[in-house]
């Protein structure tokens, strides 16, 4: 590996690429003894598997769990998180049999994965102690079991949300004895997700103080700006923040990579795909295990498509293998073995392969783009390093803005904490469905408060709309549905359209699913749609029905898809003052609509063909940060305020990632010349979701440094007059990359 | 923005099914101690109120004289069939022995919605048992969510019986009934242990071929000679109860009780024509193939047999047919292999396909194993092996299986020449 490396490095073909080479040194660990208190049985099983003392970071946490302290472990990939939390429940069982604990894994992969290295301890203590995962796939015969007898049961937050909780009584030996619950993986529960999964442990709280428990809670993060205030809004307790690190690690190299300038007045490069690509393969016809992630879906397949023709006669077609949301768990747990087993080489992924799942160390790892957020970076770059090898970490940069701006100041990456994750959990959609939820739980009285939600409005709200019955001081369910079953955790529309393979009809198979504000964009008639590298075309999207009908397709092209949008400010709750400009933070109606698609060929990326999407306008209410400026400072024609805003839109769109952590799609930057609500020239950024999750208020608060920071990132920007890394191509004029910065500059005063 | 305008303006995205629920009907709140609304009513239709702790609940009860006629029987019968059970010496799950009539209670519920879940509330629990010289069947009614505590107060100081009858009732009521009662258990007495007839699994057992779905409404139609007249259908039970919460009047939810009541005398016919059928009191019927199947699995082997064996004079072609096959393999069981191979080289023949394909294997093996005759086991397990992998539903471990059997039969064919 290391000549693999120094080779990489001195290549010729590579050295005009490489922007920066920053090597990570080596780390020693840093160990304790085992804390007193721990249990003779588990010392011998620890030092069975040659362990004798603990990391500093284990050690912390073990005392603050046993002691009934609430903490969040800030842990790099592979430092022994789970030992963090594993350690003081088994601790906690062997002292009293009663003692449960809950386990709660973002993902079905990540719960299965825990169990199966969780089971390995207990055996290895040989102690009578039962662990069992509860989700979709449980079968009903053992699920009594596992509710009257489970010391630990390890679950998902959606089938708390509706398998468990909602089932409370069920459980009532669980939530009687529940002295821990765990949250692994603490940095995915921002944004959307975040907020109900907030809502949620709201809710299992509540139905602990009604069985008379009051569990710790310990929660495991990757590094992120704020994984103590993540903690404690999620969790509402206070917490202790654990981050003295004391796992070792090998040498790492972490290289930028920017692929050549191909066009330089458009300032554009060669793909990234096109770039990783080939890089993979180097690595590949080595043999040498490599992970490519890829940031959206689609580019996990162009890439599997490519690598899998090129390098599969090498090394067997199935050596070679894609990972991502939308796969069958079978298929994930088999790639999953491949990889630790090392049948597979290589594995092109979504961040999915982000979390704790347990697919070894890998040798290198190719980033095709920056993946959207420092902590992502860093957690993706934790693929690769084995503990007594070198490692490899290649980020290929891409044309858009953040990327260049990521790829060109490699000091802004390595300095830089990593971004906030943001949740807003009173999000008034978010609350009052589980505020639904909790109520078909446990009925709720007067002084109730949901976690620190005030909720007597929203009591009295449902009861006027006939789905709480009041009854004296107190608030009953009355209504025939399940509520946790129409509200999903995780998409944003709530209804999911489900993917039908009509190849082999009338066999039909469903091959996945998607949210529908996605399918909007990827599953309108005529989509190109990959799945598992291959191409299939949408034939019908029955919108009322929400299912996409889909066949098998052979075609050298995939589609893009236009999203229009209206928008209306409803009101203003925020406001700053300056002496150009203005900025706004409020509630705004927007209305979404598909428009039309392209057909974009592979390789070259033209563009051959084009067709409508006729989908219905979506309606969406949601808060929105408005940056105006005072019309008077500037005597431009529209046309040419149009072009300035519409450069400078993108630009920030770009831009805001790396200040509130979330992905460009959770955001929307929409500019207007002559805004409705006050007549000026506005830049609105909302939020996607209905009702906000705290983005854009954030951005408003941050107002100023996203500004200049944008306005740098122009700046600096190599192009001529614009290119896609810095104000996009939808501008028309010579002028607009002077004007976005001058605009940029203006807002900014 | 005010709380009340935002969930006004969000409400398009929070999937509020608000259909007829905005045409606002009388104020709802309850005061403590009131007058009760339409209490007339209630007492003109056999109901009583029960106080407890400031609340109350209504409490319906009629009494059948034990002569009435219920469909195929009068509820006398059931003194019958508990005697009977009482007299047989056979072990059965709906065996009455050691219990007297009227020590099962005849039980179903009403609920706001379907499947299990803490929020689905109880607002019907129903039962009847044999008193004296009568069915006393009464009724518990919550006036609205909230009420419980009276509800479960006066049920469970009302019953001190043995076991319980429902239909379903493992799987839905009995632990709703428990999920209810553990949200309320600091207030009330204790749940107590019952015995458990559900009768939904034996109607299955008999009827699942005959019935499209084995409803209780099905069977009482099918099976007990009973029809409906105006009935309520049970999904709109959740409906009626929300209207009757709004509105007070009993006149709406009486529909709804008379469901649950013929619901509930329904079981007791049930339980005597199960019974009856069970102990074979009427001689051989349909339902003798399915019981004696049904002893089979229950590991009452000569019960079965004998069974199987009255089939063989009174049944159709097919169930003889279907004996026969039994009953083969209880002789081969019994070492009896001339027989038991005589019947299957039959059943090959004559039998279903199901039935043809059992018999081809079993003659086939008791061919190789105890007559050695590999050429007749190799022909038959041959003509097996083919006609499976014509059918595109064949189990692929069965056809592997057979086609080593094959091989193996070849060899020791060759081996024997």
């Amino acid at each position: 590996m290391q000549e693999m490396i120094a080779q990489f490095k001195t290549d010729e073909k590579h050295l005009e690429n490489i922007v920066h080479w920053h090597t990570i040194e080596p780390r020693e660990a840093s160990s304790v003894p085992f804390p007193e208190r721990m249990d003779e049985t588990i010392r011998k099983a620890l030092q069975k598997r040659g362990i004798s003392g603990l990391y500093t970071h284990q050690a912390t946490a073990f005392r603050a769990a046993v002691q009934g302290k609430s903490l969040v472990a800030v842990t790099p990939t592979a430092s022994g998180k789970t030992f963090c939390y594993n350690l003081p429940v088994l601790q906690s069982i062997l002292e009293n049999e009663k003692t449960r604990a809950l386990y709660i894994f973002p993902t079905k992969a990540l719960s299965y994965d825990q169990k199966s290295e969780l089971h390995e301890m207990i055996e290895d203590m040989e102690a009578d102690i039962n662990s069992y995962t509860y989700d979709g796939d449980t079968p009903s015969n053992i699920r009594q079991k596992i509710r009257k007898a489970g010391h630990i049961v390890i679950t998902n937050p959606d089938m708390l949300h509706s398998g468990i909780l909602p089932h409370h009584t069920k459980w009532v030996s669980l939530f009687e004895n529940l002295k821990y619950v765990i949250i692994d993986e603490l940095h995915i529960y921002r944004g959307v997700f975040g907020s109900h999964t907030a809502n949620v442990i709201r809710r299992l709280r509540r139905i602990c103080k009604f069985y008379g428990s009051d569990p710790v809670f310990i929660c495991t993060s990757a590094t992120i700006a704020n994984p103590k205030q993540l903690a404690e809004e999620l969790t509402e307790q206070d917490m202790l923040l654990v981050d003295d690190n004391g796992a070792p690690s090998g040498k790492k190299h972490f290289v930028f990579y920017n692929p050549p300038v191909v066009n330089k007045p458009l300032n554009i490069r060669r793909s990234a795909v096109l770039e990783a690509r080939t890089l993979a393969m180097e690595f590949l016809r080595n043999k040498i295990q490599t992970i490519v992630f890829a940031r959206s879906r689609v580019r996990v397949e162009i890439l599997l498509t490519y690598l899998q023709e090129l390098v599969s006669k090498q090394l067997g077609p199935k050596s070679i293998r894609g990972y991502r949301g939308g796969y069958l768990p079978k298929q994930r747990r088999e790639i999953e073995k491949g990889l630790r087993e090392g049948s597979i080489y290589g594995v092109v992924s979504t961040n999915a392969l982000e979390l704790g799942v347990d697919i070894g160390q890998l040798q290198v790892c190719i980033m095709t783009g920056y993946p959207g957020s420092i902590a992502s970076a860093w957690q993706q770059a934790g693929r690769a390093g084995r503990r007594h090898d070198e490692a490899l970490i290649i980020m290929v940069g891409s044309s858009s803005a953040l990327d260049q701006y990521m790829i060109q100041n490699p000091e802004y990456f390595f300095s830089r904490s990593p971004e906030t994750a943001r949740i807003n959990p009173d999000n008034l959609v978010i609350l009052v469905d589980h505020i639904k939820c909790a109520a078909y739980e446990l009925p709720f009285q007067k002084g109730d408060t949901f976690g620190r939600a005030e909720i007597m409005d929203v009591l009295e709200f449902l009861t006027e709309e006939r789905v709480l019955h009041q009854n004296g001081d107190k608030w009953f369910w009355m209504d025939d549905a399940f509520p946790a079953h129409n509200i999903s955790l995780r998409s944003a529309s709530q209804e999911n359209v489900v993917i039908i393979d009509q190849t082999e009809a009338p066999d039909n198979k469903v091959i996945g699913e998607m949210d529908t504000f996605s399918a909007m964009t990827l599953l309108h008639d005529e989509a190109i749609y990959l799945h598992q590298g291959i191409q299939y075309q949408v034939e019908l999207l029955d919108w009322e029905e929400k299912k996409a009908y889909v066949r098998e397709v052979n075609v050298d092209y995939y589609t893009d898809a236009n999203l229009a949008v209206q928008l209306s400010v409803l009101e203003v709750d925020k406001q700053k003052n300056f002496s150009s400009n203005e900025a706004a933070y409020g509630d705004v109606s927007v209305r979404a609509m598909a428009t039309i698609f392209k057909k974009i060929k592979f390789e070259t990326h033209d563009n051959i063909g084009s067709g409508p999407i006729t989908l219905p306008e979506v309606e969406l209410h949601t808060n929105s940060a408005m940056l105006s400026l005072n019309p008077e400072v500037l005597a431009w024609d529209d046309n040419r305020m149009e072009q300035g805003l519409i450069g400078a839109s993108h630009a920030l769109h770009y831009m805001i990632p790396l200040f509130v952590m979330c992905d460009p799609n959770d955001i929307h930057v929409y500019p207007q010349v002559k805004a409705a609500h006050n007549e000026k020239p506005t830049i609105f950024i909302y939020d996607s979701y209905p009702g906000g999750i705290g983005l854009s208020e954030k951005v408003y608060e941050k107002v100023g440094t996203i500004l200049k920071e944008t306005r740098n990132m122009v700046e600096r920007c190599q192009c001529e007059s614009g290119c896609p890394s810095c104000i996009g191509t939808d501008t028309a004029s010579q002028g607009s990359k002077k004007d976005a910065i001058l605009l940029l500059g203006l807002f900014a005063n | 923005m005010s709380l009340k305008n935002k969930l006004g303006r969000m409400k398009g995205h929070m999937k509020l099914d608000s259909q007829d629920k905005n045409n606002t009907g009388p104020e709802t709140k309850t005061i403590v101690n009131e007058k009760i609304p339409f209490i007339e009513k209630w007492q003109e239709n056999d109901t009583t109120v029960y106080w407890f702790d400031n609340q109350y609940c209504f409490i319906r009860e009629v009494r059948y004289p034990i002569n009435y006629r219920h469909g195929k029987y009068s509820f006398k019968e059931l003194i019958d069939v508990v005697g009977f059970w009482n007299k047989s010496p056979l072990d059965h799950p709906l065996s009455a022995k050691g219990l007297g009539a009227q020590d099962l209670f005849f039980f179903d519920t009403e609920t706001t919605g379907l499947g299990g879940g803490a929020g689905n509330t109880i607002f019907l629990l129903g039962y009847a048992f044999l008193e004296k010289e009568a069915i006393v069947l009464r009724q518990h009614v919550l006036p609205q969510p909230g009420n419980e505590i009276p509800l479960y107060q006066s049920f469970l100081k009302n019953i001190n019986y043995d076991t319980l009858v429902t239909y379903n009732g493992k799987a839905f009521d009995w632990p709703q009934l428990k999920t209810r009662h553990t949200l309320i258990r600091e207030h009330v007495p204790r749940l107590p242990e019952f015995g458990h007839f559900d009768l939904y699994h034996a109607s299955r057992r008999l009827w699942k071929n005959r019935l499209a779905k084995v409803k209780l409404s099905a069977v009482e139609e099918e099976i007990l000679g009973l029809k409906r007249e105006s009935d309520i259908p049970g999904y709109l039970a959740p409906m009626i109860f929300f209207d009757f919460v709004e509105r007070k009047d009993p006149e709406i939810l009486l529909g709804v009780m008379k469901h649950n009541e013929i619901d509930i005398l329904s079981l007791i016919t049930l339980y005597i024509h199960l019974s009856r059928q069970i102990l074979q009191v009427d001689g051989y019927g349909e339902e003798t193939l399915e019981i004696a199947r049904w002893l089979n699995y229950l590991g009452k082997t000569d019960e079965a047999l004998e069974t199987y064996r009255r089939l063989l004079t009174h049944g159709t072609n097919g169930e003889r047919i279907t004996a026969r096959h039994a009953i083969a393999y209880q002789m081969k069981k019994n070492k009896q292999y001339g027989l038991a191979l005589d019947i299957w080289l039959e059943v090959a023949e004559s039998g279903t396909i199901k039935q043809k394909q059992e018999a081809l294997l079993e003659a086939s093996k008791l061919l190789e194993h105890h007559y050695k005759d590999y050429r007749k086991a190799l022909m038959l397990s041959s003509k097996l092996l083919e006609e499976l992998e014509g059918l595109s539903s064949s189990s692929a471990t069965l056809v592997q299986n057979l086609y080593k059997r094959c091989e193996r039969l070849k060899r020791k064919l060759k081996a024997s020449n």
